[in-house]
């Protein structure tokens, strides 16, 4: 404790049992666990000592940016290390001509993007907690948001990283500079969820904004014809920079906190197109054609910034505004193919009436990112096991029908279980081999991604009992 | 010296078989897609067999309303996009030599074209992978839609790997809608800092063009290729805009260029990636054409034939022509790739022979993480069989 103290500073040390209350989960609460510490460095060289003291006392490390993530990416192990990098938060430097940004793991997603409003530049990837995820956390999950359909996910937004790995070494990723030889190691990072090392600074594309952006919200009889909207739209060539899709269940929500501005219907699609005006002119009428022609009752289009907005914040609040409706539930991350989104939403019903739960579905129907949102009271006997079965009835509809249990999320804790529903045996073992040339004594936030303990063997490319397994103490399968 | 042996597979499962054999007898493989890009990296250190992947050439499973196609390795650029084509889509990848050319390859590589601008490289489109593992075993990576972060990013990984890894048997790729019109826009007679220029008044236009590259004439000049392409409407409307930016203008005014002058600009343009027996990249930042230009103009005296195109927005380089004394030209080489570090970028070969390789490396001192990557390779590949000392650091 005290040589932590010494290199952070006490004030960046937290140890008391009231304190470390507030670290034990992320945005998924029911999945706790209690850190030894908590440590919150300012800078690469505070982390690069913290780790290196970390590995020396055999002290697991786990990784948080600013908490937000729905998998339990970010929940501590029991009495482990918890590296928090919320004050890392400087922006090293912009170069708006050759669209690169440098910044530290604990800046705030959206601080970005207004930094460079002004110069009429921004960072793609908007995921709906964007106010207050930090980028470190974008880099562990591979964020994605409303509009990736068009831009593209973290991973096609960051170009480079530092890294620090379990001995305290710093190594560089990719860079500035695109095409750096070697494996892309860099890719390797984007979405590994906080398990290959500690990122001390990011290299992110920026990117112009575009000359003009037009909102679309059309209201129709039932998500079938919603669906088919969606699917009318893409056949014809246009990519939207965001489709969003809300049953009624998710519309009562939404309007339960934004008021009459919310119609009251049994689904909506929320649509940005955006791009050069002569392509935004012919693509939003287009859009809005395909929408009366599968059957919608009416179509808005905003009149003013202040409109538009609202409309996003409607839909960004969606989850939130879930509360109001029920006081428990759970928030799955399928994704399915696009063309099987109505069939899918008919078996999700089928599903919640089986189960005798309500589901509310409220996505990104361009890349078929489903977020059903499985409502229970933790209060009733057996609903929430209820509720569980029901989510993960939905997560294995997800995977037969051509699909992944994540979309954006991530699997963390929350859906490790799920991962060889998707995966084999060999595809995990594989897997875990990226880890390991990382990682190989799984240092940093165990217990995530993987359904069992995966340990790396000291021969690579079979399969090794573990002494721990041969006397026990630990299982597999 | 044994003869190579030589296998063509005719399914995953003889991928599979065929690795497994090869395990058991220590051979040391090489895969050969469409023999497009042999010459990238270094000559691998030995070879016992060789596997060719034509045979690979099933489609898997086309969704054209999901915009993704699955296909085996083998399968050409053009087929797939013939195929694509078909369903009004496309794969935004336009690598050059599309007929020759497979999706294993392209992958292997890294594979992208001049609309890397709009869509990306190869990597950015690929969904999902198969891999057969050098002891044997088929594993998946990725999936097959498009938005998806199960587990490690393995397509990544093996996107760019060179068949060190293992064989990539079957991909999953992300299509996207045809274009309804495309236009290509031609400006003569720029400078180094001028295409500079013209790159950042387009993006103060918030004009979107899908690909923007300068060919270097013969004076040392560029001729800068701008490609417009969406909705007709749209296009239409952008191009008038496009005109009338002062930066377009070099010796004269940008032109539109007919359909057939189109076509060969863009084959112009492919030269320096496919002509010659010395091919070379060099990666910098966009606004650092005139320096690239400096750091090359001792390669460029020295080669036969020399020829380069810039990827504007990219800030990639490639170079092509014909050594005569290999000395010097591998002395160029070196002090660009020098020059082109320093500045933070790389200088790595795609092609090169013999007599030249023997004085430089294929791609340069070793990468910062290069101890990562070398324990990647330990697990992935422990002997050291899959096309072995081809890759950085002799990996």
């Amino acid at each position: 404790m005290a040589r932590f103290q010494a290199i952070v500073g006490a004030e960046n040390c937290i140890f008391e049992a009231d304190q470390l209350v507030a670290y034990e989960c992320d945005a998924l609460p029911h999945l706790r666990g209690r850190p030894g510490l908590v440590v919150l460095p300012k800078s690469r060289d505070e982390v690069v000592q913290v780790v290196k003291l970390a590995y020396a006392s055999g002290l697991p490390i786990v990784p948080r940016g600013s908490g937000t993530g729905l998998s339990g990416g970010a929940m501590p192990s029991d009495g482990c290390l918890l590296l928090g990098l919320s004050r890392m938060r400087r922006i090293i430097d912009i170069d708006l001509d050759n669209q690169r940004m440098r910044v530290e793991p604990g800046v705030v997603n959206l601080d970005i993007s207004k930094r460079l409003a002004p110069h009429g530049y921004y960072y793609a990837p908007d995921p709906s907690s964007a106010q207050i995820c930090s980028i470190g956390g974008n880099v562990a999950e591979n964020s994605g948001g409303a509009h990736c359909l068009k831009y593209g996910f973290t991973t096609h937004h960051v170009l480079g990283a530092e890294l620090v790995l379990a001995d305290g070494k710093v190594v560089e990723l990719g860079g500035a500079v695109l095409d750096a030889p070697g494996y892309d190691l860099r890719g390797a990072l984007v979405g590994s969820e906080g398990t290959l090392g500690i990122v001390t600074q990011v290299t992110l594309r920026i990117c112009r904004l575009p000359e003009t952006t037009r909102t679309l919200l059309a209201t129709f009889p039932s998500t079938t014809e919603a669906g088919n909207a969606v699917s009318l739209i893409i056949a014809s060539g246009i990519l939207p920079a965001a489709i969003e899709m809300m049953d009624k269940i998710a519309i009562d929500a939404v309007r339960s906190v934004m008021g009459g501005a919310w119609p009251e219907v049994a689904a909506v699609l929320l649509m940005d197109v955006d791009g050069t005006l002569g392509e935004v002119e012919h693509t939003a009428e287009r859009a809005s054609e395909l929408c009366l022609q599968a059957g919608a009752i009416e179509l808005r289009r905003p009149s003013s910034v202040a409109e538009r907005e609202a409309m996003w914040r409607g839909r960004k609040s969606a989850f939130t505004a879930m509360g109001r409706l029920s006081p428990n539930y759970i928030v799955q991350d399928g994704v399915i193919p696009r063309s099987q989104i109505a069939r899918v939403l008919r078996e999700i019903a089928r599903l919640a009436e089986h189960w005798g739960v309500r589901v509310a579905n409220v996505f990104h129907a361009g890349d078929g990112n489903l977020h059903p949102l499985v409502l229970y009271d933790a209060a009733l006997p057996e609903e929430a096991e209820r509720a569980e079965r029901c989510s993960g009835d939905i997560v294995r509809l997800c995977v037969s029908s051509g699909g992944s249990i994540t979309g954006e999320h991530g699997v963390g804790v929350d859906k490790a279980a799920y991962m060889g529903e998707m995966f084999s045996d060999t595809d995990l073992e594989t897997m875990n081999w990226l880890r390991c040339s990382f990682d190989p004594e799984a240092r940093f936030n165990p217990g995530k991604i993987f359904p069992t303990p995966r340990l790396c063997g000291d021969r690579p490319g079979h399969y090794v009992a573990h002494p721990t397994e041969v006397s026990g103490q630990i299982g597999r399968g | 010296m044994p003869a190579l042996e030589a296998y063509e597979p005719e399914s995953v499962a003889a991928c599979a078989e065929l690795f497994t054999r090869a395990a058991e007898r220590k051979l040391r493989l090489g895969v050969i897609g469409g023999g497009t890009a042999l010459g990238v990296g270094n000559a691998p250190s030995a070879l016992d067999a060789v596997v060719f992947t034509r045979r690979l050439e099933r489609v898997v499973e086309y969704a054209p309303e999901d915009q993704v196609i699955v296909v085996e390795a083998g399968i050409t650029l053009a087929r797939l996009q013939a195929l694509a084509r078909q369903n009004g889509q496309w794969l935004g990848v336009d690598a050059p030599q599309a007929s020759t050319a497979t999706l294993g390859g392209l992958v292997a590589v890294g594979g992208f074209g001049p609309r890397r601008a709009r869509y990306g490289a190869i990597r950015d489109l690929l969904l999902g992978v198969t891999l057969v593992r050098a002891d044997g075993a088929v594993a998946h990576g990725g999936g097959k839609v498009v938005k998806n972060v199960a587990g490690f990013d393995l397509p990544k990984v093996v996107a760019g790997s060179l068949g060190t890894l293992g064989l990539i048997a079957e991909v999953t790729l992300r299509l996207h809608p045809l274009p309804e019109l495309a236009a290509t826009f031609r400006c003569v007679g720029l400078d180094a800092s001028g295409v500079v220029q013209a790159m950042l008044a387009l993006r103060r236009a918030q004009l979107e063009p899908s690909s923007l590259v300068a060919l270097l004439d013969s004076h040392g000049r560029f001729e800068l290729g701008v490609r417009l392409e969406g909705f007709q409407k749209g296009v239409e409307r952008d191009a008038a805009r496009l005109l009338e930016l002062p930066e377009l203008t070099g010796k004269s005014p940008p032109e539109r260029l007919s359909e057939a002058l189109a076509a060969s600009y863009w084959q112009r343009a492919e030269t320096p990636r496919t002509a010659c027996s010395l091919r070379i990249r060099i990666n910098a930042l966009p606004t650092q054409l005139p320096d690239v230009q400096k750091w090359l103009e001792p390669l460029l005296a020295r080669l036969e034939g020399g020829r380069l195109v810039w990827y504007a927005t990219l800030g990639i380089a490639f170079v092509a022509g014909d050594p005569g004394d290999p000395r010097p030209v591998a002395a160029a080489l070196a002090s660009a790739r020098g020059a082109a570090m320093w500045a933070g970028g790389s200088l790595v070969v795609d092609a090169a022979p013999g007599a030249v390789r023997a004085e430089i490396d294929a791609w340069g001192p070793l990468p910062s993480a290069f101890s990562v990557m070398s324990e990647l390779k330990q697990r992935f590949d422990p002997e050291r069989r899959l096309n072995p000392g081809r890759f950085v650091g002799g990996l």
